[in-house]
């Protein structure tokens, strides 16, 4: 028992090395630099992209982007997470301009 | 007597919040989400084959109420004995019934029967399209007492919300039920977490005073991790008069840009270790007899359109017995705008 007990624990420990490594060595994907455009499509396009790394950072920890939604099915889900997932208000309007731009 | 009471209560607060949020309904809609999945697993021997159905109805009533309802349903087919034919049982339980009030950027008040919030599994990872290995960690009955759910009142939200670190908080009050689909014990308790954005790190501990037959607390701490897009660390630890232990997970995701991006870029690696050691003996409280410590190896692979093949092995070590868990499964995840309601279509 005390042998499967202390190679269980050198199994988790190597895979966790092994995932650590992996970590280090991924990288971010590089942001797509905007385009020249007035200033106003320029303001909401800053504002897309700032959701989009809200949702990454709140949202994609536990899933991806759900498919085809309409702005207001993107309202009532947000408003579900904004309660589950404990998202700010700034964090609900902003990943919303991401999802339903 | 009290089933009724309740039901009352949470009528009339649904209704409250109808007659004020309808006037401006326009720029919401209902909608059905949840998922729907059909897992095969052979635990210890012992086969099992399970389709399960998860839908979640969201109904926003105006820019400041959103009533919330789950419910699962979930087929069993397994052979009662050795040797004996396949049977199969059915099991559906209303997992939550809320009415949730943003009374503004930082309070959230939610009346009716909620997820309990006690670390972030029970809340967060319970989904079979979000989890990442398809059975709950063995720790999983410490506060949230087994059924998951509570009936009363809950306070949450964001208390502080920075550039760069967000701290955000729940306070609940469960009375006891012994309704059908509305069971519940009598408890409170606390949650609180520090979420770090720009490292992807959030931390948090939770707190449960259970308040009937022997008052007892529970207390855990979470993290979750990560460090980078496409790595994904959990982990939880919880403590209860009964027994203590954690769980971490590890998951990740190929680059699609990386050298094998295009054969690998959809298959997830996924580890998990736990640990639990019984304290004391314990009736009906959902976790094993003796300690007990296990490691599981996953690998999830995502279709288009939100669906999921997901497989795992997991071998348990205790002193009642050593035994090997497989699992496969397919999920899906759907959303969709509630048929033939006023405006609410696309």
């Amino acid at each position: 028992m005390s042998v499967s007990r202390s190679r269980l624990v050198m199994f988790i420990l190597l895979s966790f090395s092994m995932f650590a490594a992996i970590a280090s060595s991924a990288r971010q994907q590089p942001q797509q630099p905007g385009n020249a455009a007035p200033h106003k499509a320029v303001a909401k396009k800053d504002e897309s992209a700032e959701g989009e790394k809200r949702f990454k950072a709140n949202c994609g920890r536990c899933h991806h982007p759900p498919e085809d939604l309409s702005p207001r099915e993107v309202r009532t889900v947000l408003r579900h997470m904004r309660v589950r997932a404990m998202l700010s208000e700034e964090d609900e309007r902003l990943i919303l301009k991401f999802l339903a731009p | 007597m009290k089933r009724q009471r309740w039901l009352l209560v949470f009528a009339g607060l649904s209704f409250a919040a109808l007659s004020v949020g309808t006037c401006r309904a326009q720029d919401w809609t209902p909608v059905i989400t949840g998922s729907a999945g059909f897992i095969y697993s052979k635990d210890a021997g012992q086969t099992a084959l399970q389709p399960i159905i998860n839908p979640i109805l969201l109904v926003p009533l105006g820019s400041r109420f959103l009533v919330e309802a789950a419910a699962q349903v979930q087929g069993f087919v397994a052979r009662p004995a050795p040797g004996q034919s396949y049977e199969w049982q059915t099991f559906s339980n209303l997992e939550y019934l809320q009415l949730d009030y943003v009374v503004n950027s930082h309070v959230t008040i939610v009346a009716g029967r909620f997820l309990t919030p006690f670390n972030i599994y029970n809340e967060r990872l319970t989904p079979i399209w979000i989890q990442n290995v398809q059975n709950a960690p063995i720790i999983f009955a410490i506060g949230t007492r087994t059924s998951g759910a509570s009936d009363g009142v809950m306070v949450r939200g964001v208390a502080v919300s920075r550039a760069n670190w967000l701290v955000n908080y729940t306070a609940f009050f469960s009375a006891l039920s012994t309704a059908e689909q509305f069971q519940a014990g009598r408890a409170f308790g606390t949650r609180v977490g520090l979420f770090l954005p720009k490292t992807g790190l959030e931390i948090g501990t939770s707190y449960q005073r259970f308040l009937q037959d022997q008052h007892s607390n529970s207390y855990g701490f979470y993290w979750a991790w990560r460090p980078v897009t496409r790595v994904d660390i959990k982990g939880e630890y919880a403590h209860s008069p009964q027994g203590k232990g954690y769980w971490i997970e590890a998951a990740y995701r190929f680059d699609p840009a990386g050298r094998f991006g295009r054969e690998l870029k959809n298959i997830q690696p996924v580890i998990r270790g736990q640990q639990f050691v019984r304290l004391s003996p314990g009736i009906n409280d959902s976790l094993p007899s003796a300690n007990t410590q296990r490691v599981d190896f996953g690998l999830n692979y995502y279709l288009p359109h939100e669906v999921r093949l997901n497989g795992s092995y997991g071998r348990q070590f205790s002193t009642t017995g050593d035994a090997n868990h497989w699992t496969l499964d397919l999920t899906y995840r759907f959303l969709f705008p509630v048929p033939f309601w006023p405006k609410g279509a696309k």
